[in-house]
């Protein structure tokens, strides 16, 4: 079986040629973009792709869709970032197929998928083409990536009508990475003004967590960055401990923390929804627990 | 500017159910706009407003069931111009190379476009592709994530927040473009909004579209809720604080 990786950060890249191997692929080629730095011993072909001076990535549709022609996979896995989403949108209707997307497992071809945002998981497969958007940590770490790296350059393909790059600034990171934090806090509605957070801070620091939130907290009232907001499209967390505070409990944030450890909620409202899906709740507000909790740690 | 905002109608995710079956239960569900489309369309009307003489028209491909008075007066109470539905009971599950075909068609009727705008996902599969098929199958360029949009001279500047950067970029019309949710906020449509609404052009019409499903559906499950162990108590109850504090020392 041969398949070809698509990604464009040297983390992912390992993790999806390693999934490769773990699918039983006896050939793994891979789509490098510019200077990506390999992971040693990563795949068995490197395709070096170098985007013209002043293109931005997503013009790499035509060049991506010539690779796949040279190369022939049965399977192809893409890391699940926008430039790439574009890529495997585009290739996917260059083989006539559309693309699994976000895919959490896959079991022979078939591929497990959240249907409106977990209420359902759906469970699909590909049609001649499988082209897979593999949500991180979906392969585990069973299996390790290997190949001789044997570089490649790819010429360029022109994609016709070109977006062009006029700025691009690096994102400063709030520093904790909540993907690898022990615990979080989590902090939703219930905080009514930013000052409140200070109380979940205070919280965090008795706990060594991490602070994140509901998306009304990143998106609307710009409070926490939106690279901490919890559930569907955002993060998808499993920490040990998850500290649920002033949040209701909708599903859209809930699958977003499901496979935490231990579950803890506080809220005012006793039938909120997050009090059926915690493992310890204590109805209150947060101005009057949180303070006593810390005092309590 | 031309702009046609894709949106997507489908059964509002707040009233599904599981299921004795295990299954998803639609059967309480009205049709809504996907959440995220609201923002899409906002965006274009913002974007519409940046720039006199420009147009908004939202077109929509879906199942027959899609097509409903109070759907329709609620896309055209948000500052949209006209509406299109094509219907087909094919695409009820389409997938996002037979929706971007439908759409491709649809575009067709709908007249000259500079710009065809997209949410984010969809909020049953958020898989995020029908923007990128569509322009593939318009042959014109795409771009995602975007944060904030400028017209310009046969073109549009798009800011975008991707994983590691922000990268603005220029993107020469015609394109695809989708919007994430902080694009813009939808606004609250007043009742002289919604009353003008019923009054604007609706264009319903089934849509000839071959059904060409490429990816099979093996099975669509509710999945069991990880088991917890719910021990709730009230602030007010003896120690109550004392025993959360020593649980959740406990855990760490």
């Amino acid at each position: 079986m041969k398949v070809l990786v698509l990604a464009e950060r040297p983390g992912a890249a390992e993790e999806l040629c390693a999934g490769a191997r773990a699918m039983g692929a006896d050939e793994v080629a891979l789509v490098a973009f510019g200077d990506m730095e390999m992971p040693p011993s990563c795949a068995d072909l490197i395709y070096r792709v170098t985007v013209p001076e002043g293109l931005s990535l997503d013009n790499a549709t035509a060049t991506v869709n010539a690779i796949f022609d040279h190369v022939r996979p049965d399977v192809v896995l893409v890391e699940p970032t926008r430039h790439m989403r574009i890529l495997a949108g585009a290739l996917a209707f260059h083989g006539g197929t559309s693309a699994i997307a976000d895919v959490m497992e896959l079991d022979g071809d078939v591929a497990s998928s959240m249907y409106y945002g977990g209420a359902a998981i759906l469970k699909r497969k590909p049609g001649k083409t499988a082209i897979y958007l593999m949500q991180p940590g979906a392969f585990g770490d069973s299996v390790a990536a290997s190949g001789a790296n044997q570089e490649e350059p790819f010429a360029w393909v022109d994609p016709g009508a070109t977006v062009k790059v006029l700025s691009s600034e690096p994102i400063e990171k709030s520093g904790v990475d909540l993907q690898k934090a022990d615990v979080v806090v989590a902090a939703g509605r219930g905080f009514g003004l930013e000052s409140d957070l200070d109380m979940a801070r205070a919280l965090c620091d008795k706990l060594e967590a991490g602070l994140g939130c509901t998306r009304p907290l990143a998106e609307d009232m710009k409070w926490l960055p939106r690279e901490t907001y919890i559930g569907v499209s955002g993060l998808m967390l499993a920490p040990k401990v998850y500290v649920a505070a002033g949040l209701s409990g909708q599903m859209q944030h809930m699958v977003g923390c499901d496979r935490a450890g231990t579950i803890f909620a506080i809220n005012k409202d006793a039938d909120a929804a997050v009090f059926d899906q915690c493992d310890y709740g204590i109805v209150g507000d947060i101005q009057t627990v949180l303070p006593l909790l810390v005092n309590e740690l | 500017m031309r702009i046609v905002v894709a949106v997507k109608i489908l059964p509002d995710s707040k009233d599904l159910r599981a299921g004795n079956d295990g299954a998803l239960d639609f059967s309480h569900a009205r049709n809504v706009v996907s959440e995220y489309d609201l923002n899409a369309i906002e965006a274009a009307a913002q974007l519409a407003a940046s720039q006199e003489g420009s147009t908004v028209k939202v077109l929509s491909v879906g199942p027959a069931s899609i097509d409903e008075s109070k759907v329709k007066k609620n896309i055209l109470s948000r500052g949209v111009d006209e509406l299109y539905f094509a219907t087909n009971d094919a695409l009820e599950h389409a997938d996002a190379r037979a929706t971007a075909q439908a759409l491709s068609l649809a575009l067709q009727d709908v007249g000259g476009w500079d710009v065809v705008i997209c949410g984010d996902g969809s909020d049953d599969f958020y898989a995020k592709q029908v923007d990128a098929q569509l322009a593939a199958t318009l042959n014109v360029p795409c771009v995602n994530g975007a944060t904030l949009l400028q017209a310009g001279d046969g073109c549009i500047v798009v800011e975008r927040v991707l994983e590691d950067v922000v990268e603005t970029v220029e993107v020469p019309l015609p394109a695809v473009i989708s919007v994430q949710p902080s694009v813009a906020v939808p606004r609250t449509p007043s009742m002289k909004d919604i009353l003008a609404a019923g009054k604007k052009p609706m264009h319903v019409a089934p849509l000839d579209v071959a059904s060409e499903e490429t990816v099979e559906w093996v099975e669509c499950k509710v999945p069991e809720p990880t088991p917890r162990k719910k021990q709730i108590c009230h602030v007010s109850d003896e120690g109550a604080i004392a025993s959360f504090a020593a649980s959740l020392k406990a855990a760490l």
